[in-house]
């Protein structure tokens, strides 16, 4: 049976990335489908509830700043804001929220349903029907055949989900829900290259039975960090504290009388899990010298009392998590609500995509999310806005838009992935952005709003707020650069006396601005803007104090722009490039860079080798146009 | 498929033996067609060397590496025949029939680097040594060769990515428990790394300088003994010397070795007004040679009060007050750049050459490296990095920090291949329990 009406993009998937996915997809006019499994889980946070953190929130304000759901629902549903790095400079700052997770959930639920062009439907996707390698259609569970221009698969876990907990094992792509088995094996039959990772979450804790009294508060920020642009602090609601405490020796000594029951380490478990998110098993193997580790301990929400342990991820048996839990303070008399488990799921090689998230083998087919290798709501967001836009964009025969490494968290994940792949599940830190100083938090709109407006992601009542921030931003900036502070003249006194900082001879606001010491209440105290400009200021200030750093690396991109823009052509045989090593020629070879700045990033590579690869290029287009 | 090549190994010119070496795929079919055989691996066998025809063109010792146990990794056949020219080029040339061809310079080097044989550093240290001129610079060009440019390099490499997993995991994990490096910890290892770093640039310079040499340009007024000072410095008669005023019109060339630092020096036209054509000719080629000179020994009769150089060449000139025989003043170095000699008895020149080999950046007992341009700029650049690391934990910028220290790596990185972001997480998970 057919579905009554055909749709330009297909997402499957109501997670993080297939809902970004869907939004970008309807708001760039393309009638779009949204194929879930269950309606009530749209927007569903699997993991910790929280969203943001350091790298992460930089891709959040860039989703917002792209006109994308994620910010304002972490800002309707945060009950407890940070900003982290909050004493280190404003590149690496970032805002993290503890969010509710029904606030959330129905926060993104109410976006996708006020979405124009958007239709939801609740079936699972069973099989996709591809013709002369492109796909055409997708099947449900129903036997709807439902037809569409490009599709977008954002699986998460349930692609072959697996779940274990101690020697207990089934099917299931989330703690409740079913997995997608049948998909699982209909996308192996495809010319893709599959992989199996893994990922844990913690046992849930009843907060009725934690002794509060003995974990250490934490309380969230004031003034508190909003997540989007367009909000501001009354949008959250109640805010409440989050709590730490330790494991302890104890702890540690039940774990390990349970290690031979864990699917980790007796090898049930083959996939990948990542570094940085390790269980506690695994922690206490691995840093064996450690007699404590730390565990945030998370609300789940505001009405309800479940408590998220952040820090204890296992797949222990459940007699040991039960016995461990009880070891820590605080947890003396703590009843499990949920068991923790580890769940093991299909992934493709993300080197098999094209950076507009289609694969390179199957037209019209993209990808985002965990099926990509990566972890993380923010991620799997993040690659759903562009995997959602490009396959808009396709079905309406226009070129793919996707953000260079130097002008977004977006392009440094995408461009990490589809050329280096994913060796475990990949994870947004700063330190992975060569050009850091400037994917700020607080700049995301000025680097991707205008080209937003632009690709239609961007409506016009945030284009207009986006404006007026503008102007006022390039207000102070004139200011700065065109007031001339005159020695012995009142401002100059004014301005010593504020900043303690002593003016010597005839200065420029703007270099004066540059000393570290001077800051943005400095300038409004002596007059020159008003106490309504000092939010503008602070930010223009910022680009003041990294200017050199900010021009230097603007010249290594005009460099590398020009240079390292230089395609490499598919079919280049790097096998006879004599002067590379064998490791470079056959990591070139399995990766197929397509231009020498994509080569640049395999580890490894070194200037020689680039310009060697250089001259290939060139002479390689030589013969093929004379042949 | 890589082709296969053949080389004379040995220097041009008659020596006692003549060594063809032939490296790629059809080496063992050249051995089969030239000797009847393949020589047992690695064992010196003495053979004849024929044409298919049964002409002998040569006879000597034959050496077979099969692949990858070569120089370059791939099937090498090594002839050692008679150094005679006629012999080699006999026995090149049919190896040349055989479907080999002529080996570009360096191109063995070339594919031992290929073949993971030898590192970048390695394989242009063997460029190097090939170039060399001086046996200075051959044992500097040797040390790289045997890697310790490479590992000097690769210790700071090291190093570097030490502090940055400090500091970047106080930036990515400012949450977690990792341990964190205090500023005066941080100061510390970052002046550690810049006196490692001064070191690393001062013995590649050095290894540089070794292999550049310098040029030095005899300058001064006609008669006053410039060209008597040449052939004293050479140790030869290589300019005529005469006491008219004039006799030498044109440029005249030589080379020395002041302990290994190869000097190239120019004897130019005394500079006075001539309208002798060939005169002024001289005195023009005299000028070119001073402007791309190193260094002006600017020569004066000590008889004279005062005789200073031209101000244009002012900054690079020594001046040579000569001739103190005749005035009976004591021979050696003045100081202000000065020096008092007597060019015919030598007096007074060792003082001279010896600030030479200073001005050139020659220093004894430094183990230099052959280091070459690039990398010397790759380095320098890494401690312009370094410093503003410095700077900025004055400034308590942990951002910035890491910034320098990214920019410092990238540069190492240059010469020792790049350490990526993802290698750098990998070390800090490797380092601190990360993760909730």
């Amino acid at each position: 049976m057919n579905y009554p009406t055909a749709f330009d993009v297909i997402v499957i998937g109501g997670g993080h990335a297939g809902v970004e996915a869907a939004l970008a997809s309807a708001r760039v006019g393309a009638s779009t489908l949204l194929l879930t499994q269950a309606i009530e889980t749209i927007g569903q946070m699997s993991c910790n509830p929280a969203i943001g953190g350091i790298g992460k929130s930089h891709l959040v304000r860039e989703i917002d700043a792209l006109g994308g759901a994620m910010a304002i629902a972490a800002d309707q549903a945060g009950i407890h804001f940070r900003t982290l790095n909050n004493s280190k400079g404003p590149a690496v700052r970032a805002t993290r929220a503890q969010a509710d997770r029904v606030l959330y959930r129905n926060a993104i639920r109410q976006a996708v349903e006020r979405q124009p062009n958007l239709t939801v439907f609740q079936d699972m996707m069973v099989d996709l029907t591809i013709k002369s390698d492109r796909v055409v259609s997708v099947t449900s569970r129903l036997g709807l055949e439902i037809a569409g221009g490009t599709v977008v698969l954002t699986t998460g876990t349930f692609l072959g989900g697996r779940i274990y907990i101690g020697e207990e094992q089934h099917a299931g792509g989330r703690a409740g829900d079913s997995a997608s088995v049948e998909l699982s094996e209909k996308l192996r039959e495809l010319p893709l290259s599959a992989g199996r990772l893994k990922t844990g979450t913690p046992p849930r804790i009843d907060g009725n039975t934690v002794d509060f009294s003995k974990l250490e508060a934490q309380p969230g920020d004031d003034p508190r960090p909003v997540m989007s642009f367009l909000s501001s602090p009354e949008l959250h609601p109640q805010q409440v504290n989050c709590h730490i405490t330790h494991t302890n020796v104890q702890t540690h000594d039940v774990i390990r009388r349970g290690l031979d029951r864990s699917p980790m380490f007796t090898g049930e478990i083959e996939g990948v899990g990542p570094r940085y998110c390790p269980s506690i098993e695994d922690k206490i193997v691995r840093f064996a010298d450690r007699d404590q580790h730390q565990i945030f301990v998370e609300p789940e929400g505001l009405q309800t009392t479940e408590l998220y342990p952040n820090g204890i991820s296992t797949s222990l048996p459940f007699d040991i998590q039960f016995e461990a839990v009880r070891t820590i303070r605080g947890f003396e008399d703590a009843l499990i609500t949920r068991p923790g488990y580890a769940i093991e799921y299909d992934f493709f090689d993300p080197r098999g995509l094209m950076p507009s998230l289609e694969t390179k083998n199957i037209e019209n087919l993209f990808f985002a999310g965990q099926i990509n290798g990566t972890t993380g709501y923010e991620e799997a967001a993040a690659q759903g806005l562009v995997a959602g836009l490009n396959a808009a964009r396709k079905a309406a025969g226009q070129s793919a838009w996707v953000p260079q490494r130097h002008e977004a968290y977006i392009g440094v994940l995408i461009d990490d992935l589809t050329t280096m792949g994913a060796n475990e599940p990949y994870r947004m830190f700063t330190s992975r952005a060569e050009y850091r100083l400037r994917l700020r938090q607080d700049n995301a709109d000025l680097r991707l709003t205008p080209v937003g407006r632009e690709l239609g992601l961007v409506t016009g009542d945030r284009y207009k707020v986006f404006s007026a921030r503008r102007d006022r931003l390039e207000k102070c900036n004139s200011v700065l650069a065109g007031t001339t502070i005159h020695l012995n003249s009142d401002l100059a006194r004014k301005l010593s006396k504020a900043s303690g900082e002593a003016i010597s001879k005839d200065v420029s606001l703007l270099d004066f601005a540059k000393r570290p010491g001077v800051r943005a209440e400095h300038l409004t105290a002596s007059g020159v803007f008003s106490g309504r400009d000092e939010s503008h200021l602070v930010q223009a200030l910022i680009d003041v104090k990294y200017h050199g750093y900010l021009r230097r690396q603007d010249q290594a991109i005009e460099r590398s722009r020009a240079q390292l823009g230089v395609e490499l052509p598919r079919d280049m045989e790097y096998e006879g490039i004599d002067g590379l090593s064998n490791e470079l020629r056959e990591k070139l070879a399995r990766v197929r860079p397509a231009t020498l700045g994509k080569a640049s990033n395999i580890p490894g590579m070194t200037p020689a080798a680039l310009s060697l690869l250089s001259v290939h290029a060139k002479r390689h287009s030589g013969i093929r146009k004379t042949a | 498929m890589s082709e296969t090549i053949c080389a004379v190994a040995t220097p041009p010119g008659r020596g006692g033996i003549g060594i063809v070496r032939i490296s790629g795929p059809a080496s063992q079919e050249v051995a089969q067609v030239l000797l009847g055989q393949v020589p047992p691996p690695r064992i010196a066998t003495l053979v004849d060397f024929r044409t298919d025809e049964g002409e002998t063109l040569d006879s000597g010792i034959a050496l077979y590496f099969p692949s990858p146990a070569s120089y370059t990794g791939e099937d090498v056949l090594e002839l050692q025949g008679h150094g005679s020219p006629v012999a080699l080029d006999r026995v090149v040339g049919y190896i040349l029939e055989q479907g080999v061809r002529m080996a570009n310079p360096g191109e063995f080097t070339e594919r031992a680097f290929r073949n993971d044989k030898l590192d970048l550093a390695q394989a242009e240290a063997v460029a190097d040594l090939i170039a060399s001129g001086s046996a200075e610079a051959a044992r500097a060009a040797t040390r790289s060769l045997a890697g310790e440019f490479s590992r000097c390099v690769h210790e700071l490499d090291r190093k570097i990515l030490t502090l940055r997993i400090y500091v970047e995991s106080a930036i990515d994990f400012a949450e977690e428990e990792v341990d964190f490096l205090g500023d005066q910890e941080q100061v510390d290892q970052l002046v550690a790394m810049q006196k490692l770093l001064e070191r690393l640039i001062e013995r590649s310079t050095a290894g540089l300088t070794m292999q550049l040499g310098m040029d030095v340009a005899i300058a001064g007024d006609p008669n006053v003994g410039k060209s008597s000072l040449l052939n004293q410095l050479l140790g030869e008669d290589r300019a005529i010397v005469t006491a008219t005023a004039g006799t030498t019109r044109d440029t005249l060339h030589g080379e020395l070795s002041l302990d290994g630092l190869p000097v190239r020096l120019t004897d130019t036209a005394g500079l006075r007004k001539s309208d002798d054509p060939i005169e002024v000719i001289g005195m023009k080629r005299a000028e070119a040679a001073l402007e791309v000179a190193d260094c002006v020994l600017w020569v004066v009769d000590d008889a004279d009060e005062n005789g200073s150089p031209p101000k244009e060449y002012q900054a690079k000139s020594l001046v040579v007050r000569n001739k103190c025989d005749l005035t009976g003043k004591t021979p050696g170095g003045l100081g202000d750049d000065t020096f008092r000699t007597c060019a015919l008895t030598g007096a007074g020149l060792d003082e001279l050459c010896e600030h030479l080999k200073q001005i050139a950046g020659f220093r004894t007992g430094i183990d230099a490296f052959a280091g070459r341009p690039r990398h010397i700029d790759s380095l320098k650049r890494a401690r312009g990095a370094l410093a503003s690391a410095v700077d900025e934990l004055s400034t308590r910028q942990g951002e910035l920090v890491a910034e320098n220290l990214r920019v410092a790596h990238e540069c190492l990185g240059e010469i020792v291949g790049a350490t990526t972001s993802d290698d750098l997480l990998g070390e800090i998970f490797a380092t601190f329990c990360i993760g909730k």
